[in-house]
């Protein structure tokens, strides 16, 4: 058998059409980190500053339906964002890794042989077929299903069946799995952005992170998740929860009425301090949120985790604010859809699939140096209240389905959705960081929309024209 | 590790934990291949390296159940005979006799055909 180039003979080959190796020019359409080819050009963009008039409180219900603006979203919202991950106990070791989404994007977490962790696309770059189909586990390489093209835990290229038939100019080199522009972790949790221009993490959280910290960091050695991940798919657009948990303690007395009734000890409901509950609202202006009442004797609504803290320790590590607001029974999302509840150790991810359909990934954190009857409890005690299956989860569910179940209807579709709550009553208060408003809010609501505007209404890195 | 008319040393028992295998290279034994040394289960085994499919390094596979999977295309070979299990292998790798003597692990050559006894 002979081998014979036909580089530059043939006709053009498409997977080296790279404005940088002397391709067609990509001015109109260029290229994406790590891809040698054009990116497809994008659709024109649609102006979202006429569906949102937050000034007013005003949403209108198109951008929880409307196919463009999910596509715009894709582009403009998940692909520059900072994403949630996976929490770093996921990895204790070169080999493991863990599969997930960055917007429709699969992507798979590793742990190379130098126990750096590094993300790529789930896609390999012959046909684009997920080169690893499993959850999670621990692998020295991963090959793709289809025609073998197999690569290492650095996302490099080492095996090409057939690789004699490849033409002389086939560089294996050029076509390694394509890697996330930036990967970094903040207290034990993982983050990545295709975006090489995002600011760092630290900054992309922003003021956030003193109100993470209440959760991250009421322990020494940090946290750790337990389990595995639940995974759920819910009939609804990501925003509604990310929304939510950003937002809305307002639903909690309603919705989850039959849910505090049964976790009331006498049986006859909560108490009206706990109906009643004062707190704050936490708006960050780069769309995140948190809220959380307020309470001199902060507790863990769990008995054996609540006999587990020492407060007064908690006090002195993370000052009386933080103890007695940010670590109550509080919600918190970090833009764009990583959300937690710091009093059940539920963090979780709304993966969006389609603007009417949601994944909801949802990991139990606990502190490391936790007994383990005390992260057994703690386990139980967010599969309870908002596991796949929890009383308080379910309640939430049934609302984003049942709000998103109308939203194609042409009349109910397109209304002027009420935003308004709180308006004008917006401040720094002396105690907690940054703006923040009263419990019962739509303000960190407002916020996430206005960075979502903002971002939507921003051409993207990949947008712009390569220098 | 050291050569002798009788094989070559190559480890201490315990010095190549079950389920994982020791890459002996071709410089050390004279061989055309470098050599696996695999653990499974308490028994020792010997194989040429390099998968008879592709380029990948069998030391790096996975051992489970008297067999070694490639870690590249998930070729399975017999660590006692080097024949292939099961597809994209056809070919077998070159086997070798492995003895564990007064607490350390000799290498011995296989003959050019394959499979040892």
């Amino acid at each position: 058998m002979h081998r014979h180039d036909t580089d530059g003979t043939g006709p053009a080959a498409p997977g080296r059409a790279n404005s940088a190796r002397g391709g067609p020019a990509t001015a109109s359409a260029p290229s994406l980190p790590g891809s040698p080819r054009p990116a497809r050009a994008p659709e024109p963009a649609v102006d979202v500053g006429a569906y949102l008039d937050l000034d007013q409180g005003l949403v209108d219900r198109t951008i929880l339906s409307d196919p463009a603006l999910y596509r715009q979203e894709l582009r403009r919202v998940f692909a520059p964002s900072w994403l949630f991950l996976a929490h770093e106990s996921q990895f204790g070791k070169p080999g493991d890794f863990f599969t997930t989404y960055m917007g429709e994007d699969p992507v798979i977490v590793a742990m190379g042989r130098d126990r750096k962790l590094r993300a790529f696309l789930n896609a390999c770059r012959h046909r684009g077929m997920r080169v690893c189909r499993a959850d999670a586990g621990a692998a020295k390489a991963f090959t793709c299903s289809y025609h073998g093209w197999s690569y290492d835990m650095a996302g490099k290229l080492v095996n090409v069946p057939n690789g004699a038939d490849y033409p002389a100019h086939f560089d294996r080199e050029e076509w390694g799995l394509t890697e996330v522009a930036q990967l970094d972790t903040y207290k034990g949790l993982v983050f990545a952005t295709w975006d090489p221009g995002a600011p760092p993490l630290v900054d992309a959280l922003g003021g956030m992170t003193w109100y993470m910290d209440a959760m991250l960091d009421r322990d020494p050695e940090g946290t750790e998740v337990v389990g595995g991940v639940h995974k759920w798919v819910l009939e609804g657009n990501w925003k509604l929860a990310a929304e939510q948990f950003a937002s809305d303690w307002y639903h909690v007395n309603i919705s989850h009425a039959s849910a505090l009734m049964v976790m009331s000890p006498s049986g006859k409901g909560p108490k009206a301090e706990i109906v009643q509950t004062h707190g704050r609202q936490y708006s960050d202006p780069l769309g995140h949120g948190a809220g959380f009442p307020t309470h001199p004797k902060s507790r863990f609504d769990d008995r054996v985790v609540h006999g587990h803290y020492d407060y007064e320790a908690l006090r002195e590590r993370l000052g009386d604010a933080r103890v007695e607001g940010p670590m109550t029974t509080g919600h918190a999302t970090v833009f764009p859809n990583f959300s937690y509840l710091p009093v059940n150790g539920s963090i979780r991810v709304w993966h969006p699939k389609g603007p009417d359909r949601m994944e909801v990934w949802a990991w139990t954190v606990v502190d490391r140096s936790m007994p383990e009857e005390v992260r057994n409890a703690q386990r139980l005690y967010n599969l309870r209240t908002f596991g796949p299956t929890g009383i308080f989860e379910q309640d939430d569910g049934e609302n984003w389905s049942e709000c998103q179940a109308t939203t194609h209807g042409f009349m109910a579709g397109s209304m002027a959705l009420n935003y308004q709550m709180g308006m004008g009553l917006q401040a720094e208060d002396g105690v907690h960081p940054g703006t923040t408003g009263h419990l019962y809010s739509d303000g960190a609501a407002r916020g996430f929309y206005a960075r979502w505007r903002d971002l939507m209404n921003t051409p993207a890195w990949h947008e712009k024209d390569t220098p | 590790m050291s050569t002798t008319s009788t094989g070559i040393r190559v480890a201490e028992v315990g010095g190549i934990e079950d389920g994982e295998a020791l890459k002996v290279p071709a410089e050390t034994t004279g061989h055309s291949d470098a050599i696996a040394v695999f653990h499974d289960g308490g028994a020792y085994y010997a194989l040429d390296d390099t998968c008879s499919h592709g380029q990948a390094s069998l030391s790096e596979g996975w051992i489970e159940d008297g067999e070694v999977e490639c870690p590249m295309h998930s070729a399975r070979f017999c660590l006692e005979s080097g024949q292939p299990q099961c597809m994209p292998a056809i070919a077998p790798v070159r086997a070798h006799r492995v003895e564990v003597r007064e607490g350390e692990i000799w290498l011995h050559i296989g003959p050019d055909d394959g499979a040892v006894g």
